[in-house]
């Protein structure tokens, strides 16, 4: 078996009173495509949030390359909050993360964009980052807007330069949080191509997504969530042949 | 001399207590009436904005940055002292200060109604008059009153500087908080605790009307959501007449 | 009404003075600004924070600074706080800690508006590749955030000047101190304050088109992505 490099164990988050994680377990290797599908609400996008502490879970724990991360609750774990608080941008920086509305900092240029975490958070010099940066936004296909500003941008060029973003920085695992969903149609098939590059040079990736095509073609194993739980995982064989109720309804409303 | 007395002296505050308390309402009654026309003349100078005619434009115009870009004090100072030697009309303290109030005001407030009416969607207008309304009856019965109740929120917000620029009246000698309470803290030789009451005082009129704006606030949209909440998604432009 | 004579004459004689007025009213409304822009960001702060009670006591304080009048906070820490805690302060800087207070009320809210209208995900794009909390405020929200608040902080600006005409009250030699004891002497009150209304009126315009530009020139080529 491959090495599991990042694993979910008993994760559980809520905003308030309103639970929106339960009991999520998930391990993934080194290199899967694991894809989440289901319908809105079901907590696939916070999910992807509690792998990177953006939105830190209340309950259980993330397991990042054998390194365990959790947030402690009383008040008397204060100390011990704040210091794991400290090294989350050590876990975030492994970890990258390319959002639905694509979050690419208006006021920098393209290039700036992805200079900025070579520069600030691995340290790097200007030159040596603009480096790294051109030629990742050239993998990408942005070769010649270096210097241009997001708004000059179509939306499918925007989130290019957000995975360039978060590709520059190496990280060994690559979150998608419905990178299509905002897109327009004919552009989102270009973002589709990337990510299945992505994916052939073997990067581990978690992709939540409303691309059932891409999903069952792509994608090492399918995750069904609904209502905050997981309801089922398999490879896309097994998925596309479940007997769950719940996942098959959602199936054959999406596929027919 | 000094070291025996409390550090805060409340007995001097409690024999002047009605004094203070007609000092408030003066200042309440002043803000009150000049708000009062403040509405009225701001919603005069709000249509000849948005009138056809480019002189009434550019009149309502200059009298909003007019009386946007005058400070009140000097305003009080012109109209109480000022317009005796002009015009010859000896205008005496309380009206002074209430028609200094309106002025100033109205010529923000024209502003928020002017946004107020633009803020409504213009596909109201359009439905008003495909019904066959004449235009004032569109705007009396469907632009109007959903302007209303988006000017609600800054008008009570004008309310309540009014409520503290009536402060500034006092230095015409109305009898107003603040005239009172400077009157009494030199007379009884403590300027701290009156000053110290006649804020809180402001204070507790400012909270008592902004929570009243709020309740009014959520009282008027009830009235646009419960229609929004009624109607089925294919509906979407609702926010419907009356209410 | 015949039989009045205007005295405009007066006006201009006055001009040196009403000058060294209006000096004396830009100091005091700028030195305001200045206090009002630190007490109003650390409000700000406060306002912001993570910890419940901070930011109660920040909106408390908000509340309290925004509810009084400025005449009413000026003659408390003029007379009221320097009486009572035998602080000697000048009318000059008593004037200039009351504007302080009431600007900061107001710009911790415009402090608070600008940050709050950055898209949120804006902060999450930061943190996601792993930028601290504070870097990713310095870098990526605050920058935006700056778009928004300086036209509003030129409107509270425009406010403490019209409100710091309060302090000729209390002995700062200010434009309206000038036509005060010139209109006495003279009997042109009429022509005296109209004058100041019109410099007044010349200065907020002019501070509201300069306003106008830099909005202009802020928003150039740097609207959202």
């Amino acid at each position: 078996m491959n090495t599991t490099l990042l694993q979910l164990k008993n994760v559980g988050k809520r905003f308030g009173d309103h639970v929106v994680l339960s009991e999520i377990n998930l391990e993934i290797a080194k290199g899967e495509v694991v894809c989440v599908i289901g319908p809105s609400g079901s907590g696939k996008s916070t999910l992807l949030r509690c792998i990177n502490f953006i939105a830190p879970p209340e309950e259980g724990e993330v397991i990042f390359e054998g390194r365990s991360w959790k947030r402690f609750h009383s008040a008397l774990n204060f100390i011990a909050n704040r210091k794991y608080e400290a090294q989350l941008p050590k876990l975030r920086a492994e970890i990258g993360m390319v959002f639905q509305h694509f979050n690419v900092f208006p006021h920098m240029s393209a290039i700036e964009n992805v200079m900025l975490g070579l520069t600030k958070v691995r340290g790097k010099n200007r030159n040596e980052a603009r480096e790294i940066a051109e030629r990742s936004l050239r993998q990408v296909g942005l070769g010649d807007k270096l210097d241009q500003y997001p708004e000059k941008l179509s939306g499918g060029q925007k989130q290019r330069v957000a995975i360039a973003r978060a590709l520059a920085l190496n990280p060994k695992v690559m979150l998608f949080d419905e990178v299509t969903s905002a897109l327009d149609p004919e552009l989102v098939t270009g973002i589709l191509d990337e990510m299945r590059r992505l994916a052939s040079d073997g990067m581990t990736m978690v992709v939540v997504t409303h691309e059932m095509n891409f999903a069952f073609q792509v994608a090492t194993r399918i995750v069904f969530m609904d209502a905050g739980r997981i309801v089922t995982i398999g490879t896309p064989d097994e998925i596309r042949n479940t007997t769950e109720p719940r996942a098959r309804a959602f199936l054959s409303s999406i596929l027919g | 001399m000094a070291s025996e007395q409390p550090f805060f002296d409340f007995a001097p505050i409690w024999q002047a207590k009605s004094l203070l308390i007609e000092g408030f309402g003066i200042a309440m009654f002043s803000a009150i009436a000049g708000i009062f026309f403040a509405i009225l003349l701001g919603l005069v100078v709000a249509m000849m904005r948005l009138s056809r005619y480019r002189v009434l434009r550019a009149i309502a115009f200059i009298y909003t940055q007019l009386f946007r870009g005058v400070p009140l004090y000097v305003l009080v100072l012109w109209i109480y002292f000022g317009l005796v030697f002009a015009v010859g009309i000896d205008i005496p303290r309380i009206p002074s200060g209430i028609i200094a109030l309106a002025l100033l005001n109205s010529g923000y407030l024209s502003e928020t109604f002017r946004s107020g009416i633009l803020a409504v969607d213009k596909g109201q207008r359009e439905a008003g008059e495909a019904l066959g309304l004449r235009p004032w009856q569109v705007n009396r019965f469907i632009v109007l009153p959903q302007a209303g109740r988006i000017v609600v929120p800054p008008t009570g917000n004008q309310f309540v500087d009014a409520i503290k620029d009536s402060a500034i009246l006092s230095i015409i000698g109305v009898p107003e908080l603040m005239k009172i309470a400077q009157e009494q803290a030199n007379m009884y030789y403590r300027p701290f605790e009156f000053y110290t009451v006649a804020g809180l005082l402001y204070l507790v009129a400012v909270i008592l009307v902004s929570k009243g704006i709020s309740r009014l606030e959520r009282r008027l949209a009830r009235f646009s959501r419960e229609k929004i909440e009624a109607s089925s998604d294919a509906d979407k432009t609702v926010s419907e007449v009356g209410g | 009404m015949d039989g009045y004579q205007y005295n405009w004459d007066v006006v201009w004689q006055s001009l040196p003075e009403l000058r060294q007025g209006l000096i004396i009213t830009l100091q005091v409304s700028i030195v305001g600004m200045a206090l009002a822009v630190v007490f109003g960001l650390l409000c700000a702060i406060g306002r912001l924070s993570q910890y419940g009670y901070l930011r109660k006591i920040s909106i408390v304080i908000i509340d309290f600074s925004r509810s009084i009048p400025l005449f009413v906070l000026l003659f408390w820490v003029y007379y009221g706080l320097s009486l009572k805690f035998s602080i000697n302060l000048t009318a000059f800087q008593a004037g200039a800690i009351a504007l302080g207070i009431t600007g900061g009320a107001y710009m911790a809210e415009v402090f608070r508006g600008g940050i709050n209208a950055v898209d949120f995900g804006q902060r999450e794009a930061a943190l996601a590749i792993g930028l601290t909390q504070a870097k990713a405020f310095n870098l990526v929200v605050f920058p935006q955030a700056i778009r928004i608040i300086i036209p509003q902080a030129v409107n509270v600006y425009v406010g403490l000047l019209k409100g710091a005409t309060i302090v000729s009250v209390i002995g700062v030699a200010d434009m309206i101190y000038v036509a005060q004891y010139v209109s006495l002497n003279s009997f042109t009150p009429f022509e005296m304050y109209s004058a100041v209304g019109v410099a007044f009126i010349a200065l907020t315009v002019s501070i509201a088109g300069l306003a106008y530009l830099l909005e202009m020139r802020l928003n150039r080529g740097r609207s959202r992505g």
